[in-house]
């Protein structure tokens, strides 16, 4: 019922890549995709991928449910494909119930075939992608590149709520309280303590996390350093013992393990 | 050690017996310690290994201080934690005896196979309820499973409520530990019953009514909850909320509940949920802290709370704050908390400023404060020297201090009316029973400081000496600490946005800063802007306009507004402190100085040492004690006390009281019992009471009608289809045999994850390694990162998951990054749209999140991600049971990863691979968050100074030397930023 378009006759720019829009394969007229793509010009053109975004990077589009009933189609289109372009996405739509088994099938087809594959789970998100494919070509990944340039209060909230169990408001009530990262670092636990909104368990994980060593020093010199997982079963050198002590009383290990609920 | 009570042997004998497996379900606090630790006594010897799983380093020290007292001594309970080397931990294997180990450490050792599985005798898990097909303990148990069948294997588990989430959650625990048998003790069990109600215990139960103002602020805080309830259940009317209602949310697993609810589509709901769940877990902290901090206490939490909302991580405006903060319930909040604590009083030129806070508060009876004011106006000031003009402390004391101050008078006088025979058993000492340490330091201030005041005075409480000394620290805490904080704040937001929405906040810092740390007629002249600025509000709100999105949050009043109030007397209050050359008071709970503590030892002789440190007779002792689960059992009878006051109410402490005095015969207990009326506290008490009894009914029902799980030996992991390497496809399929097991290589870290455990259960043999580069690595070109969804985005912000793939990218062929949704989740990336209507697709109401240019969202990320690493691939896994079935897959047809080469990959040189994995994770963390450290130098620095504490202790100089110039720079302004000891030179 949509309105069909008239066919738009290409010159065949598609190896330049230089323009600034999406080259679409004919194939895909009618593919709900089409209409969400938002912010970037498209244009249908002869090309051997669904989607051309770049000058080196190539879309195949695959509904999982079209998957089902031809499971072949897709092995065709990659063998089509060759070994051009440098970046190959595999643009998934997900839009069944069973998704398990063809993903892992795919996962491995694709591999195999150096495809990266791209989940969505709406027309509009897979839009998205393609249209953020395009805007980002020459885009430098900087935006997710590890980043020095952020003001003292943020820096400050993000090393501080790194610690489990300390939210914004801890991170206020720390630099009101004691001061600097410096004297929360020598702050003692009893000092913590007195902070309102700090229990004992807060205290103890923020003096550990600052004043607790990064490894156990002094058993983890070098003289473990050649020391390899090695497959069992194996013989080892006879241990020098420490034993016969008996029972001795340690201090409570840092948080390790952090699989229970965190909010 | 006293005996055994009659229902505790019955347990004791049906449990003992090394040939059967058990679950064991008791009630708390009917001293399951003692069984535990005589059970291991029973097993204790040297030709036995017996293994201690789930015990916190806190019950592994009390359990081991129990089995000494009860004569195993040689060598008694042993702990192997991260301190212990690998070779130390199998010699202490081989020796036997009773063992204690982290069960992520045993996980490890039973994969390297250092420790002889097949000679171990048995195994007790602690903590039972906390099983489940994922987590550690299940897997430690199928690797015990699979090569030792004879040894026994006894869980414990004194938390009932546990097992009433979920389906069947009895039998799923039973499934995972391979247990036959369960053993269920309630309270209200027979045996227990009869043991326990031969001698009633004689409690004085107290029930404290609040004081009005804590009244007040207690609604306040309810009506918030429920505001933020009601708003949450709005924005999701698809999903099941009608449980949810206030009375719930008093207890802290009500998070959890929420969490459940949400769970199913929990990454995906926006900010402003997550925002509001994140409130209500806040309110109810306030509402703890009503009733167990000092006013000022609260009021400091209040203005930190207050102070914190405005910006976020990022440092831009907030699109989402907290609604509860701009209720007008909230600002009656503030002003009634700062009641409590003091009277400012003002000059007549502030009174249209006060008559605007007014207004924006919307609180009627300010009037009557402000009549007070008046009236306090025409008396002399004789507050003492650190007090601001016009500042008047009201001494408002929690109500039970006085009534706990009343109660050990009492105690004391019936002590002396009514001696006890000398011979009798117990102790006259005190003891009073407190939730947390904190407590139990303030109410040891509140009872030293009474004694010392000697005297009462009718005008201020006996509680009074304390209270000054807490606002006193209070202001200190106010013109320093939050406005130096704020500050900070104020000029991020002129750098960010320079003006805009924050600029209410930012023209205070600006200003403060221009003039440094002084000159008050600037601070005055600053005030008078604010007050401008106030009352433009007021007129603003009078002329009923539509509010223009600059002011929004100042118009709509609330505690939001109070902000500006705030920061006004934060500045005032620094300037204050500049003209007195006030010193900060000592930060520590202790009020006594250095020079209180030199005189005092000048002024003790030899005659009077005895009577100052002589043994105190037991009548003048009172003991102040947090509860501290099963260790008090040990505490009641090791003292021997008859007078225990329970300041807080606690369900099991009252059942340990009561095995107490039947297992001391003779002994005369009285038990004061101490409640706030009608508060959470007195609901929660009675609630957690009915909670329990019910869980315990459920597990009843749930275990009669139970069918008894088939359990099948584990087959060994890796020994199952060998021939894995030939495809039949190929015609002839002519090629070697490779008889090599099937391995993965799993990083030490991911053993917090439950997908080792998946791997190991469909035949993988994992081997366990310390990884410089990638989580798993399936064969020599595969290398795997995994992420769940939270950490993707977090490693996405901080950059880490570029610096990853960086690597992975250098070292292998085929880096792969997993994408691991969680299990019962949903299995997508887009934000649920928070609109009430639901958005039909294609529609023009598009979230705004589809907006392609936008850089922030995760979708856009994951695009600038592959564009820089072309190779890289991904596997979307829906869960870490999909995972655990695609790894295998990838596996086919490749040969197997070589375990010591993909430790030296990355490996630095220099830098020791630690196989027994003792990373602090936490400091690291941390660590990576400081400007100047780089994934690249992280494991530099971390070798070369010992703690994060080290790192701030360098000189700039020797910071420079380490990060180099730039961040060394950074790093040294970073962590010394607004050091306490350099303004205290300066004032």
């Amino acid at each position: 019922s949509r309105p069909i378009r008239p066919p738009v006759i290409q010159p065949r720019r598609a190896a330049g890549g230089t323009t600034q829009t999406i080259i679409v394969n004919p194939c895909q007229r009618g593919n709900p995709v089409l209409d969400a793509i938002k912010n970037v010009p498209w244009e249908y053109g002869q090309i051997v991928p669904d989607y051309q975004v770049g000058a080196t990077t190539a879309v195949l589009f695959l509904s999982l449910r079209y998957h089902r009933l031809h499971p072949e189609y897709v092995h065709t289109r990659i063998g089509k494909l060759e070994n051009r372009f440098q970046l190959r996405v595999l643009l998934m739509m997900c839009d069944v119930s069973e998704h398990e088994e063809p993903i892992r099938e795919l996962t491995k087809v694709c591999l195999i075939n150096n495809l990266t594959i791209m989940v969505a789970w709406t027309p509009e998100e897979a839009g998205l992608y393609l249209s953020t494919y395009k805007l980002f070509e020459h885009k430098p990944p900087d935006r997710i590149k590890e980043r020095v340039d952020k003001d003292y209060s943020s820096l400050l909230r993000a090393a501080l709520t790194s610690i489990r169990g300390v939210n914004k408001t801890d991170v206020t009530t720390l630099s009101s309280n004691v001061g600097s990262v410096r004297e929360i670092a020598d702050a003692s636990v009893e000092t913590l303590l007195a902070c309102p909104g700090f229990g004992e368990v807060k205290s103890r994980r923020v003096s550990e996390a600052f004043q607790r060593p990064f490894r156990n020093a002094g058993k983890s010199a070098g003289a473990r350093r050649g020391e390899t997982p090695v497959l069992p079963p194996q013989t080892e050198e006879p241990a020098l013992g420490r034993q016969g002590e008996g029972r001795k009383q340690r201090a409570p290990s840092p948080e390790w393990d952090d699989l229970d609920l965190d909010l | 050690m006293t005996t055994l009570l009659p229902f505790q042997k019955h347990i004791i004998e049906e449990v003992h017996s090394p040939l059967s497996s058990d679950l064991l379900i008791l009630a708390r606090g009917l001293g399951l310690r003692k069984l535990l630790c005589t059970l291991l006594k029973i097993y204790d010897a040297p030709s036995s290994l017996v293994l201690l799983v789930g015990a916190s380093p806190e019950e592994e020290a009390g359990i081991g201080e129990e089995l000494g007292v009860m004569g195993v001594r040689r060598p008694g309970l042993r702990t192997v934690d991260y301190e212990m080397g690998r070779a130390e931990r199998r010699e202490l294997y081989k020796q036997g005896g009773l063992i204690s180990v982290t069960s992520r450490i045993l996980v490890v050792d039973l994969l390297q196979k250092d420790i002889p599985v097949d000679v171990i005798t048995g195994m007790v898990i602690m903590h039972a309820e906390k099983v489940s097909a994922t987590s550690t303990e299940s897997f430690i148990v199928r690797l015990y499973r699979e090569s030792n069948q004879a040894g026994f294997l006894k869980a414990f588990s004194d938390d009932p409520e546990h097992f009433t989430y979920g389906f069947s959650p009895l039998r799923a625990v039973m499934k995972e530990l391979r247990v036959q048998s369960v053993r269920l003790y309630p309270r209200f069990h027979e045996i227990v019953q009869e043991s326990l109600s031969r001698r009633m215990a004689d409690v004085v139960e107290v029930y404290q009514p609040l004081s009005e103002s804590m009244v007040e602020i207690h609604r306040c805080i309810v009506e918030c909850m429920e505001a933020t309830l009601g708003e949450i259940k709005r924005s999701h009317s698809t999903l099941d909320l009608d449980d949810l209602n206030v009375e719930n949310a008093y207890f802290k697993n009500f998070d959890y509940v929420i969490r459940k609810q949400l769970d199913t589509v929990w990454h995906r709901v926006g900010p402003r949920t997550n925002q509001l769940v994140k409130d209500l877990a806040e309110l109810r902290r306030l509402l703890k802290f009503l009733l167990s901090y000092p006013p000022i206490t609260f009021l400091k939490y209040l203005e930190s709370i207050i102070a914190s909302n405005t910006v976020t991580e990022s440092g831009a405006a907030r699109q989402h704050q907290s609604p509860w903060l701009y209720m007008d319930a909230a600002s009656n909040m503030l002003t009634a908390a700062r009641a409590r604590c003091y009277v400012m009083q003002r000059k007549a030129s502030d009174k249209a400023f006060a008559a605007v806070a007014r207004h924006a508060g919307g609180e009627e009876d300010e009037w009557d404060v402000l009549d007070e004011w008046e009236g306090l106006q025409g008396r002399e000031r004789k507050g003492p020297k650190w007090l601001p003009e016009g500042m008047t402390p009201v001494y408002e004391e929690l109500p039970k201090w006085d009534l706990l101050r009343k109660i050990l008078q009492e105690i004391e006088e019936t002590i002396v009316q009514n001696p006890y025979p000398p011979n009798a058993p117990g102790t006259n000492l005190v003891l009073v029973m407190v939730h947390d340490n904190k407590t139990c330091a303030l109410l040891r201030e509140y009872l030293t400081s009474l004694n010392a005041s000697g005297t009462v005075d009718p005008d201020r409480p006996p509680g009074a000496r304390m209270l000054d000394a807490h606002l006193r620290d209070y202001i200190f805490w106010k013109g320093r600490g939050l406005r130096h904080t704020m500050q900070a704040k104020g000029e991020m937001a002129k750098s960010l946005s320079g003006g805009g929405s924050l600029k209410r906040v930012a023209p205070g810092a600006e200003e403060a800063k221009k003039d440094g740390e002084g000159e008050v007629s600037e601070a005055l002249l600053k005030k008078d802007k604010l007050r401008e600025r106030a009352m433009q509000q007021r007129r603003r709100m009078r002329g009923g306009k539509v509010p223009e999105p600059v002011g929004r949050s100042l118009l709509r009043g609330g505690a939001a507004a109070e902000e500006v109030k705030m920061e006004e007397e934060a500045v005032e209050l620094n300037s204050f402190i500049e003209t007195t050359h006030a010193s900060p008071p000592p930060l520590t709970l202790n009020t006594m100085s250095e020079e209180d503590v030199i005189e005092l030892v000048d002024r003790i002789d030899s005659e009077s040492f005895d009577q100052d440190f002589g043994i105190v007779p037991d009548e003048q002792i009172v003991l102040i004690r947090p509860y501290g689960d099963d260790s008090d059992d040990m505490l009641l009878s090791e003292l021997q006390p008859r007078w225990i006051v329970m300041y807080e109410p606690d369900q099991s402490f009252i059942r340990r009281v009561e095995v107490y005095r039947s297992s001391h015969p003779g002994l005369a207990v009285r038990v004061y019992f101490m409640v706030y009326e009608l508060t959470s506290e007195d609901y929660m008490y009675l609630a957690q009471q009915r909670r329990e009894k019910d869980a315990f009914a459920k597990l009843i029902e749930e275990r009669g009608s139970m069918l008894n799980p088939i359990l099948e030996a584990p087959t060994r992991a890796g020994s199952g289809d060998l021939i894995k390497t030939i495809s039949s496809r190929i015609a002839g399929g002519g090629k070697v045999v490779n008889s090599e097991p099937t391995r993965i290589i799993v990083d030490m870290r991911e053993f917090r994850s439950s997908l080792p455990s998946l791997l190991h259960a469909v035949n993988i043999q994992i081997i366990p390694a310390t990884l410089t580069v990638g989580d798993y690595v399936l064969t020599p070109d595969i290398c795997v990162e995994r992420k769940s969804v939270p950490d993707l985005v977090q490693s996405f912000n901080s950059g880490r998951l570029y610096t990853q793939c960086e690597l992975m990218s250098v070292h292998y062929k085929q880096p792969i990054l997993l994408i691991e949704f969680e299990q019962d989740k949903s299995f997508s990336l887009q934000t649920i749209s928070e609109t009430r209507a639901p958005v039909k697709s294609a529609k023009p109401n598009q979230p705004v999140e589809f907006n392609a240019s936008d850089t922030s969202t995760i979708q856009s990320k994951l695009v600038l991600l592959t564009l820089a690493f072309p190779r890289l691939r991904i596997i979307w896994s829906s869960s870490p049971f999909a995972t655990a079935k695609i790894f295998p897959d990838l596996k086919m047809n490749h040969p197997e990863p070589d375990p010591l080469r993909a430790v030296q990959i990355g490996a630095e040189e220099g830098v020791a691979t630690m196989v027994e994995g003792g990373w602090n994770t936490q400091a690291e963390d941390l660590l990576r968050c400081f400007p100047g450290i780089t994934s690249k130098n992280v494991r530099y620095v971390m070798g070369k100074v010992g703690s994060v504490r080290d790192l701030c202790e360098l000189s700039r100089e020797e910071m420079e030397s380490l990060l180099g110039t730039e961040g060394g720079k950074q790093c040294y302004a970073f962590v010394n930023r607004g050091t306490r000891k350099a303004t205290r030179q300066a004032a």
